[in-house]
């Protein structure tokens, strides 16, 4: 199975998870997904999710100046996107478990 | 509207940057400007990875990741069909002559020369259907044989075509207008080359330069300019010497003296002298000895006594054809004294 097709599912709450252990910007975001093993993961799917969660208020934004390039727009979780995680991973984990159990019950 | 680019970006990121953009060219400007910062700013990031990778490979194309950044961020899909990349290409590829400060050099220079466009394009306007209709007292046009009312008419044009251009025109005349220029100004052209190189031979153009060399010192001019000496070869490529060459009108072919020398030495003609002892201008190949009197400026040493007939390609005749034709020559009576065409020395033609 194409592991993209889960992937869109569960960007929201990969995104937001990462961010939540640390601010970042959107190209720190993309790595640190694709080191925790997420490697199918598309800049353009990470950046869209970003732009989308900041603009319904679970993400802030804040810029640090950069010496070399361009200005870094960091990405940091706030009180409304803590609880938007703790419910998408909840559902996460119901679904989960109840995918689990279909592919470990037995055979037919 | 272009998205803000960081000087230092390459050409393919801004060529990548200005693909997204149009392809989210339908989005609010906010939102799509925040998208192209993201972008951006991702651009310089892998830049300073410094890995050679290909932005097209590393993200995917334009229109793949601005479609995967909308469905990402929930916007809706761009609804009008979108470009195919040749056109993509080509707009890329005007963007950037536009960029170049060449064009805005030439845009300054095409500004400052209009006026000077706008009086051509009154005159050509009566002068072209006059030159096509043969009315035409160059540079005058003379529409029905009067020259008077030829200049009558281009001052009355110009004037109009200046007014035209000092007035600000809608965009769909502006438009028209510079087709009607363009076809204008095409078709002056055609006919103005077309009429210096048909008719040539009336108006006298025909290659003044090699037609007054054709007297005097030079009675003989081919293309490549004065002939100084003919050298005949038999068909199965003997020299040959001696031979007597007469023009379509039975008169003996004259060439010109040849005074310069690849060695720099000064020669005189000799030659051969008829019974009555009349000189034989039309013996060939012409004969020239090294100057008796050496004008004391030639040190013989450094002359060379035998002039070389320069390298010809012979053409290869079948065998069949060449039994025959080689016979023919016998009355020329080649010798067997001059060499085999050798390294061209400053011989005639060269």
């Amino acid at each position: 199975m194409d592991a993209s097709q889960l992937l869109k599912g569960v960007l929201d709450v990969a995104v937001l998870a990462v961010v939540r252990q640390a601010d970042g910007y959107g190209y720190d975001v993309v790595r640190r997904l694709r080191t925790a093993g997420l490697e199918g993961v598309g800049d353009a799917s990470v950046y869209g999710t970003l732009r989308r969660l900041y603009q319904a208020g679970a993400l802030t934004s804040y810029v640090v100046p950069s010496d070399e390039g361009p200005h870094r727009k960091y990405y940091a979780i706030n009180d409304r996107g803590r609880s938007v995680l703790e419910d998408s991973g909840k559902t996460w984990r119901t679904f989960v478990d109840a995918v689990d159990g279909l592919l470990d019950g037995a055979p037919a | 509207m272009t998205a803000p680019i960081a000087p230092g970006a390459s050409q393919e990121a801004r060529d990548y940057l200005a693909d997204v953009e149009r392809e989210l060219a339908d989005l609010p400007a906010e939102e799509r400007a925040a998208l192209l910062e993201d972008l951006e700013q991702h651009l310089a990031a892998l830049a300073e990875e410094g890995d050679d990778c290909p932005v097209v490979i590393r993200l995917g194309s334009p229109a793949a990741y601005a479609e995967e950044l909308r469905a990402a961020a929930g916007l809706p899909a761009q609804r009008n069909v979108r470009p195919s990349p040749r056109r993509d290409e080509v707009r890329r590829l005007l963007a950037r002559v536009e960029a170049h400060p060449l064009t805005d050099e030439v845009r300054r220079l095409w500004g400052e020369l209009r006026p000077a466009w706008w009086v051509l394009r009154g005159y050509l306007l009566i002068a072209l259907p006059c030159a096509l209709a043969d009315q035409w007292d160059f540079p005058v046009p003379a529409p029905l044989g009067s020259r008077v009312l030829g200049l009558l008419l281009v001052g009355g044009a110009v004037a109009g075509s200046v007014a035209l251009g000092r007035r600000q025109l809608s965009p769909s005349n502006t438009r028209l207008l510079t087709v009607g220029g363009s076809v204008l100004a095409l078709l002056s052209f055609v006919v103005a080359v077309g009429g210096t190189q048909s008719p040539s031979y009336d108006v006298g153009y025909a290659t003044p330069v090699v037609y007054d060399q054709a007297v005097g010192d030079f009675p003989l001019v081919s293309r490549y300019g004065p002939v100084t000496d003919v050298l005949p070869y038999a068909a199965d490529g003997t020299p040959l010497q001696g031979v007597l060459l007469y023009d379509q009108d039975g008169r003996p072919l004259q060439v010109g003296f040849q005074e310069w020398w690849a060695d720099g030495c000064s020669r005189v003609l000799r030659q051969p002298l008829a019974a009555d002892g009349v000189p034989v201008p039309h013996a060939f190949p012409q004969t020239y000895v090294l100057d008796p009197t050496g004008g004391g400026l030639d040190d013989p040493a450094l002359c060379d006594l035998v002039t070389d007939r320069p390298e010809v390609s012979l053409p290869v005749f079948p065998a069949t054809v060449a039994t025959p034709t080689a016979a023919a020559p016998t009355p020329a009576a080649p010798t067997d004294t001059v060499p085999v065409p050798a390294v061209p020395t400053g011989v005639p033609g060269d």
